[in-house]
């Protein structure tokens, strides 16, 4: 292992807590378990439980007759993907490629110094282990069946089971990965001895490793899109017939991507300018992802030519000449002048498009949009050229990001798709959450900042869409967005009703986002916004530069918390009907019948979809204890 | 940059002589910002009403609340009334529902939830695991997701037979639910209140004095037990000797009489007295607040915005009672008759038979199409689900609650208290939770407003709660708007309560400090 690193080492990184002398056995289980007779009772009161509810949930997971996996596995597909047209379905491969790429790229970049010791490792191991053992011994006894492979059953009707040991047999492969896991827990453990404690593994390195395991996994037990052979009754992995639907070669190409934009990162580490290259990247990552290569638009290159690509260059000469005016040191009161006209064109191009005084494209508007908000903080950005020349630039590559969005929102998609979205399942409860955060997060700052702010009318209006959006239930604001959104949208307008119910979740999450910047803008001191007044900043720099930034990380594990309700909140897109994770499990696969018949197997698919999201949400709480930590919001 | 601090420093003087011009004077931008975020807000949402208004007539959608008054023509699976006769009714049992299952669902989840909470605490290994097994499972997956997995067990229960009781009888469970006795109010509930009420006041003074008496003579005088004896001689008492209140049916009928004698314009007038009185108390204490001996402080624009926002509510209350809505005053008197009215009825006549009753539950129709009779008390499988999955889901955020609370109250209380030789069950119950109470009582509000919000989830299985029910109406009658502010109303209202409550006992609960 190339992660391997000594002690030395880790501890010029991580400083580390003194060892705690761990307890021999006899004594840890009289000290923690049997201290009293009360406390005794209490252990074999909850072991008991313990094991009850352990091995319910197991045979009810596994054991049941009615349970069938294949509802899920067979799948896999709809769940993640739902009604993603087959003959593109590279394209989803491209995206993940793609976010993986930049996942690996930001590792090695930032290449975060997280270790783990191999003692814990080896604790996972034996734990994990130890638990698919209990699991598999909490088998129960094999069901009895007559000649015609029906279940029998007793005069009470229920199903007869043979002896315990019988069930037992149908458990090898689960008993020889716990012994695989124990071994190979215990071979750490005793194998490295004393430096078990000493000897650490880089989390990256472990994470690809793990990442690794799973993929390889796959060429043993084929997972994803299966296909059904009718004639035998049978379904089978749809192996080779298209390199995108059989799961396991694109995984590991996957695989090797991260890694290998692992190392390209590490390896151009020292090169400027490429950590916010790689954050902006991030930021447009989504957008790109959705716009380009799973929509795959159709642009009218003529019109590119022609009206397109001469309306991005006048606006950005002429907004470039005007910025690059407005930056000048010496203007004065003009340029404020000047920057409130052109808000007022911006206002005037929607209020006369809205009364029909004159047609103008979209885009015009929304640049004239971009030009008045630069020309608003163009002041702040006033000095020599260099500075200057780095705002002008800025407004270049922001209008052209811009444009090159909304041209190719403009476009029709080229997919041949039936319902009026491709988005579903997985992929669009990723999509809803990231979106969702990624929007409402300025709007909740704004908000907060409203709220917290001294002009009363910000204040009473922040405030009250606050406490309305926060007093009424999530499911009621997706009603509203999914119903009345349409309604209300002027004529020639549309928004397709995943567009609608994200706008829900943005406006939902906001609010609440705006309480927890709210507990961090009230944590700020007040002399830092003396000192910042007495340092001669305006409002706009005094709330940008010294405020936010504190008042931001302070809120950052309320923050992380919110995301994990948001990402929860998704799961109700499926009660308004949209095709999400949820009712695929709950409404779609319980109601197939070909090519295979899953009728009435709803609980599989529930079970795996709270496996899904526990994961998700699991993790991102574990991140936010340890951010919390590392912070030390909560010791200050 | 150097150049331009020297001007600014060899220009400071002649600054601050002179006044900065009208468009950089802070208080007109600031105003004029805000003015014109609100001209912008007030009109986004005048476009989007114009534009929506119009859609509506073009799709021949009036937004009106008529819908309240017609008979839908739909059954309720379960609730006060199965076949209601107006849509007002349909979702009056909506709501009725939706609070039913909100403060079961509190009740529970607070005791399961502290009872969590204080297991994760436990010095016990077995038992701090299981309770954080319990959290970190069930607070990681969202509630819908549970809901569903309660909803498709308990559909998988066995058919609706007659052997299907449980509990020797008392009850039937089945996948149509568990039916259980009924314990209902009979006819001489009322008076039987009254005994009720008086043991409860003597109770209370019972009560009282004997801690009176236990902090003087420091004598064990079990307050809480005379209370509860007092209260329970009272109710028994009160059993067999209520229907000697009968005669108060014709006191509060004469009472209801002497309402409905109230003319209309007094009862409007008053209420204008008493908002246009509260209006002026409010800016009177506004202005004696800002007093100082000095005489009175210089109002901030804020300042004089609050006072004019006063005046302006003041008067749009007004305006309100007297012409937008005279009916407000008549209803008032309408109700308030009606309610002494009501009480007259119960308290007269043939009123005076057993004050509390129950039914055995009950299985109708033959062959294979059973069903549970009216008779017990059913819950569907619906309720079931919803219940078990918001009760099971708080009850995880409540107990890391509890336990945030039990881990603020300094390490030294609980040192003390096994110092003056408190048991641990003792210290517990005695010195930590209550302290522990006082900090996690508003995040506990903010859990039960959860909860409640929660509760809107019903529509998923079926539970015929008020979302579910004014989805119905919305589907029929078409009239999206106004369901969906009734239901935004009804949530605010809900939510509103739950928090004044809560502040209530915050503040009643705080600790008093020097």
């Amino acid at each position: 292992m190339s992660g391997m690193i000594t002690v030395e080492e880790a501890e010029e990184v991580v400083a580390l807590p003194p060892e705690q002398p761990s307890l021999p056995p006899g004594e840890w289980i009289r000290k923690n378990l049997f201290s009293s007779i009360g406390n005794g009772v209490l252990t074999v009161l909850f072991a008991l439980l313990l094991v009850f509810a352990f091995r319910g949930l197991v045979n009810f997971a596994f054991e049941n007759p009615e349970r069938d996996w294949d509802a899920v596995r067979a799948n896999l597909r709809l769940y993640m993907t739902f009604a993603y047209p087959l003959d593109q379905y590279v394209r989803v491969w491209v995206s993940l490629g793609i976010v993986l790429s930049l996942s690996g790229l930001s590792a090695g970049l930032w290449s975060p110094d997280g270790y783990v010791s191999a003692r814990r490792i080896s604790t996972w191991f034996l734990g994990g282990g130890a638990v698919l053992l209990a699991a598999a011994l909490a088998v129960q006894g094999q069901l009895q069946r007559d000649e015609n492979g029906e279940f029998l059953i007793d005069e009470d009707l229920e199903l007869i089971r043979g002896s315990w040991a019988s069930g037992l047999g149908s458990r090898i492969s689960w008993f020889a990965l716990a012994a695989i896991l124990i071994g190979a827990g215990a071979a750490i453990w005793f194998g490295l001895g004393d430096r078990r404690r000493n000897t650490f593994v880089r989390t990256v390195n472990l994470t690809y490793a793990g990442f690794g395991v799973i993929v390889g996994s796959l060429w043993v037990v084929r997972y994803g899109h299966y296909n059904g052979s009718p004639a035998e009754g049978t379904h089978y992995a749809d192996p080779d017939s298209l390199v995108a639907m059989s799961t396991r070669l694109p995984w590991t190409v996957m695989w090797v991507l991260l890694g290998v934009s692992y190392f390209v990162g590490k390896a151009v580490r020292g090169w400027p300018l490429l950590k916010p290259l790689a954050l902006t990247f991030w930021g447009l990552l989504p957008f790109f992802v959705f716009w380009v290569v799973l929509r795959d638009p159709d642009i009218d290159w003529a019109h590119v030519w022609t009206t397109d690509l001469p309306m991005y260059l006048a606006f950005a000469v002429i907004g470039g000449a005007v910025l690059f005016t407005l930056t000048n040191p010496s203007l004065g009161e003009i340029g404020r002048a000047l920057a409130f006209v052109l808000l007022l064109v911006a206002v005037f191009t929607f209020v006369g498009g809205f009364f029909g005084w004159f047609s103008m494209l979209q885009k015009a508007r929304l640049s004239f949009v971009f030009l008045a908000a630069f020309a608003l903080v163009a002041n702040n950005f006033a000095g020599e050229f260099a500075k200057r020349r780095t705002f002008v630039i800025g407004w270049l590559l922001t209008l052209g990001v811009m444009h090159y969005f909304v041209t190719l929102i403009n476009s029709a998609s080229t997919l041949n798709i039936r319902s009026d979205s491709f988005l579903g399942g997985f992929m669009f409860t990723i999509f809803a959450a990231v979106f969702g955060l990624m929007f409402s997060f300025p709007l909740g700052v704004l908000l907060a900042l409203a709220r917290t702010s001294s002009l009363p009318i910000f204040r009473l209006l922040a405030t009250t869409f606050i406490e309305v959006v926060r007093g009424i239930p999530f499911i009621t604001v997706l009603f509203f967005f999914s119903i009345m959104l349409p309604l209300f949208l002027p004529e020639g307008m549309e928004v397709a009703e995943h567009g609608a119910v994200i706008v829900g979740l943005v406006l939902f999450s906001s609010a609440y986002l705006a309480e927890n910047v709210r507990g961090g803008l009230q944590s700020v001191r007040r002399g830092q916004y003396e000192a910042a007044d007495a340092t001669g900043l305006t409002t706009a720099q005094r709330t940008g530069l010294i405020v936010l930034p504190q008042a931001l990380r302070v809120s950052i594990p309320p923050l992380v918390g919110q995301t994990i309700s948001s990402y929860k909140e998704t799961s109700l897109f499926a009660i308004v009907g949209i095709f999400d994770f949820l009712r695929i499990a709950n409404n779609v696969v319980p109601n197939q019948s070909s090519p295979i018949n899953f009728v009435g197997h709803k609980r599989e698919g529930l079970l795996f979809v709270s496996l899904i999201y526990w994961i998700g949400s699991y993790a991102m709480s574990k991140y936010s204890q340890k951010l919390e930590k590392k912070l030390g919001v909560g010791s200050r | 940059m150097g150049e331009q601090r020297v001007t600014s420093t060899s220009t400071l003087a002649s600054t601050q002589a002179t006044k900065p011009p009208w468009y950089r004077d802070t208080t007109i931008v600031k105003w004029f910002a805000q003015v014109a975020a609100l001209v912008l807000v007030v009109g986004a949402l005048a476009f989007l009403a114009i534009v929506g208004g119009d859609n509506l007539e073009a799709k021949d959608i009036a937004t009106d609340f008529d819908f309240l008054n017609i008979n839908q023509g739909f059954d309720i699976s379960e609730g006060i009334d199965s076949d209601p006769d107006t849509g007002g009714r349909a979702l009056w049992v909506g709501i009725v529902n939706t609070l039913r299952l909100a403060v079961a669902g509190m009740f529970v989840a607070t005791i399961l939830g502290v009872l969590i909470g204080v297991a994760r605490l436990s010095q016990n290994w077995m038992v701090n695991k299981a309770a954080s097994a319990y959290i970190e499972t069930l607070r990681n997956i969202p509630v819908i997701v549970q809901i569903f997995i309660y909803a498709a067990v308990l559909g998988g229960l066995g058919r609706l037979t007659a052997d299907s009781d449980f509990l020797w009888g008392l009850g039937y469970i089945s996948a149509k639910g568990v039916s259980l006795p009924r314990v209902f109010v009979a006819d001489g509930f009322y008076q039987w209140a009254v005994f009720l009420v008086i043991g409860s006041v003597v109770g209370f003074f019972v009560h009282r004095n004997r801690v009176r008496l236990q902090e003087s003579t420091g004598r064990i005088t079990y307050p809480n037990l005379w209370a509860l004896g007092v209260l329970t001689a009272f109710a028994i008492v009160g059993w067999f000797a209520h229907p000697m209140w009968g005669f108060l049916s014709g006191v509060f009928g004469s009472i209801g009489d002497a309402w409905d004698s109230i003319p209309q314009i007094l009862m409007q007038l008053l209420l204008s007295a008493l908002v246009v009185f509260s209006a002026a108390s409010w800016i009177r204490r506004f202005l004696d607040s800002k007093r100082t001996p000095a005489g009175l402080a210089k109002l901030t624009d804020d300042d004089i915005f609050r006072i004019i926002f006063a005046g302006v509510g003041g008067v749009i209350g007004l305006l309100f009672l007297m012409v937008l809505w005279p009916g407000l005053s008549s209803w008032i008197v309408n109700s308030g008759s009606d309610f002494w009215h009501f009480l007259a009825d119960k308290f007269g006549d043939g009123r005076s038979g057993q004050p509390v009753d129950a039914m055995m539950p009950t299985i109708e129709g033959e062959g294979t199409l059973l069903k549970y009779g009216p008779q017990g008390l059913t819950m569907t499988v619906g309720f079931a689900a919803m219940f078990l999955g918001v009760t099971l889901y708080t009850a995880a955020f409540i107990a890391e609650i509890v336990r945030g609370g039990i881990l603020a109250v300094p390490k030294g209380q609980s040192e003390a208290a096994s110092a003056i030789g408190l048991n641990r069950a003792q210290s517990l119950r005695q010195v930590i939770l209550p302290q522990a109470f006082r900090v996690s009582l508003p995040p506990l509000g903010n859990q039960y407003l959860n909860l409640t919000k929660n509760t809107s989830l019903g529509i998923a299985v079926g539970y015929a709660d008020v979302v579910s029910i004014g989805n119905t109406l919305l589907n029929q009658s078409g009239k999206a708007l106004s369901v969906i502010a009734l239901w935004m109303l009804f949530y605010l209202a809900c939510s509103l309560s739950i928090s004044v409550v809560v502040n209530w006992f915050n503040v009643r609960m705080k600790i008093v400090e020097r």
